[in-house]
């Protein structure tokens, strides 16, 4: 009961404010995008029934560098356990996500939203935002920030998505 | 009677904020521009640090910078 | 002995410390790791050195120079903190006037060199939304040392438009000057609390302001020593208020940063600062030009230098009513620091980025400082117009 009224309360205030909705939560269905990737079009629902590990990055985001690598790792580790690590880039420019990805390489999904229509349907706070999405199409988990020590947990909620053993 | 006037403005600015739409309501996809250190305040550590320590010995005003802060809404 | 007057009140160095490590607040305050916003540690270390080197000249007086040698290091640790530390090394020489800079008769010429040697430590924990630091500095010269303290914490709200900041900064400060064979300021001490609240907050993608404001409480011996009949309060209470914007510009992809700084003490002096800078990246080039115009109004217990018939500086006048002031215990002061005048600061800063990590970049500025430029026009009659340049060359890497 009490949980409800915080969340009116909060929902009224944000509504008053004019701030953006609540961050998406756990338990709601992950909204839908369709973006262009790197070779063809990335769209939420062609990842049915798979793990999805959606990450809001940009090339100005000094935790996303960091964060890369171990992205590369769980698609590698776990990819073949049915995990797709998606990377959405919010860059306005594109030409900057480009170098960025040079430098720092993704052997992961990577999806251009440079219009900022997907971090908005997901109502995200700060970057870098990830969402853990369950086959089922429901927000499993929502992290904020990136940092070397989030790692072990965040590894071990992608493998419990996946009914995996710790 | 001068820090009176200042500092009403800047609380009135930021109540001004609730009121005009979306100002100070930035999302956090949209500051990539603001994530540039050509926009943070403090810059290079040294520079001012020279230049203050000046000043301070040819006037008599000195501090008031403190500390630095927002930016990039990186977590 | 006579000291370098760039050093101001109290003694050679004594103010530059004071000014720079006081409260260990003020130095290391300005110190934010780039791109600094909510909260994670930086994530590189970097190393800068800077050298820097100020010289000035004022009608009748010798130039005094100083030469500096600064170091910073920043290097996060352990992933949720991070270290910071500089020193610097300061070399001054020239010479200062015992009476009203205009004169140069009585107060002679003698050279003299001194050097302060300075250091601080800041370490700060990075929480989920904000950030804890706490800091120690010292600074050392002959006839003067300061020891002060710092803690600061800044947290955002979790959108990251707004985060608030709050600082305590304390010093202690220890003047002697027995060394020199002035026997006016033997173990003397000056302490001072300052506080700090301020808030930044993101305007628009490219707006951010900032406003910070700051109350410092000092105690203790405040006079210059090497002045003559030099008497000041023994306290000295503070407010500042700061206001910044940075302002982005897309069509130039430049950003311009203007400040407004106003500032009032219980000596009397008000002053003005406003500061604007125009950061114009160009390719692995980076040029800042900047100007910066200041105003001050008398402390109210500096005198006008006394002229007479014939508007010559009138010594034995200047004299008789030091004496009378001193025989009455009031408080005076001829140090030109606290007369009313105003400033003008050109400067340009251009750095060049051999990668991304290593940065060069040179400062040259111009200062000039006369009556005639405080605002309204009426500055302190009799003042000299004095005229400083500084350079600074610096090397900074990341890694």
């Amino acid at each position: 009961m009490k949980k409800i009224y915080a969340r009116t309360a909060t929902l009224a205030l944000a509504t008053l404010l004019g701030l953006p909705a609540l961050a998406i939560e756990t338990g709601q269905a992950a909204p839908d995008f369709d973006l262009a990737g790197r070779l063809a079009a990335v769209k939420l629902s062609d990842y049915k029934g798979k793990t999805v590990y959606l990450d809001f990055w940009a090339s100005w985001c000094g935790p996303c560098k960091q964060s890369f690598p171990w992205m590369n790792d769980m698609q590698t580790r776990y990819g073949a356990k049915g995990l797709r690590v998606v990377g959405i880039n919010v860059d306005q420019k594109t030409d900057d996500a480009k170098a960025f990805l040079t430098d720092t390489p993704a052997r992961f999904d990577v999806a251009f939203d440079q219009a900022g229509k997907t971090p908005r349907s997901y109502a995200i706070k700060g970057m870098p935002t990830s969402v853990l999405i369950g086959p089922d199409g429901k927000v499993l988990m929502v992290h904020s920030g990136f940092k070397d020590e989030h790692r072990a947990d965040l590894e071990r909620q992608i493998k419990q998505a996946m009914n995996l053993k710790d | 009677m001068n820090r009176t006037i200042l500092s009403l403005l800047a609380i009135t600015t930021l109540s001004w904020l609730g009121g005009c739409s979306n100002l100070g309501q930035v999302n956090a996809w949209d500051k990539g521009n603001l994530a540039k250190p050509m926009m943070t305040f403090e810059g290079d550590p040294l520079d001012q640090r020279f230049v203050q320590h000046i000043y301070a010995s040819k006037e008599n005003s000195s501090g008031g910078y403190g500390v630095g802060g927002g930016g990039c809404g990186c977590n | 002995m006579k000291k370098s007057n760039i050093n101001g009140s109290q003694t050679a160095t004594g103010v530059l410390l004071a000014s720079l490590v006081l409260p260990g607040l003020a130095a290391l305050a300005a110190i934010t790791p780039l791109g600094a916003a909510a909260e994670n540690a930086p994530e590189k270390t970097t190393i800068a050195i800077k050298y820097g080197h100020y010289n000035d000249s004022q009608p009748g007086w010798d130039r005094i120079k100083v030469d500096a040698a600064q170091v910073y290091v920043q290097a996060p640790i352990a992933g949720d903190w991070s270290i910071e530390a500089s020193g610097v090394s300061d070399n001054v020489s020239g010479a200062s006037p015992r009476w009203h800079t205009q004169n140069t008769a009585l107060s002679g010429a003698s050279h003299m060199s001194d050097e302060r040697k300075a250091g601080d430590v800041k370490v700060t924990r990075y929480l989920a939304r904000a950030a804890v630091s706490a800091s120690v500095a010292i600074s050392k010269e002959h006839d003067y040392t300061s020891n002060a303290l710092g803690l600061d914490a800044r947290w955002s709200t979790d959108d990251n438009n707004r985060t608030w900041t709050v600082g305590f900064g304390s010093a202690s400060d220890t003047i002697d000057n027995t060394y020199s064979g002035g026997s006016t300021a033997i173990n003397r001490h000056k302490s001072t609390n300052e506080f700090m609240g301020g808030v930044t907050q993101v305007l628009t993608p490219t707006d951010i302001v900032q406003f910070n404001l700051t109350r410092s409480l000092g105690s203790g011996y405040f006079n210059d020593p090497y002045k003559s009949y030099d008497q000041r309060p023994n306290q000295r209470d503070i407010w500042i208020a700061l206001a910044r914007w940075n302002h982005y510009l897309e069509k130039f992809d430049a950003s311009l940063h203007s400040s407004y700084r106003n500032y009032s003490d219980t000596f009397g002096v008000q002053s003005h600062t406003l500061g604007l800078d125009w950061v114009q990246p160009a390719g692995r080039w980076t040029f800042t030009p900047g100007a910066r115009y200041y105003s001050q109004s008398a402390a109210n217990f500096y005198l006008d230098p006394i002229l007479d018939a014939q508007g010559q500086y009138d010594q034995p006048a200047v004299v008789a009513r030091a004496n009378t002031n001193n025989l009455h215990g009031s408080n005076q002061s001829t140090d030109q620091r606290l007369a009313a005048f105003g400033a003008i600061t050109l400067s340009m800063k251009v750095s060049y980025a051999f990668t991304p990590n290593t940065l060069a970049d040179v400062k040259y500025e111009s200062y000039r400082q006369t009556a005639a430029l405080h605002l309204g026009g009426s500055g302190s009659p009799g003042l000299d117009p004095f005229n400083a340049n500084f350079i600074q060359v610096g090397l900074t890497h990341r890694f």
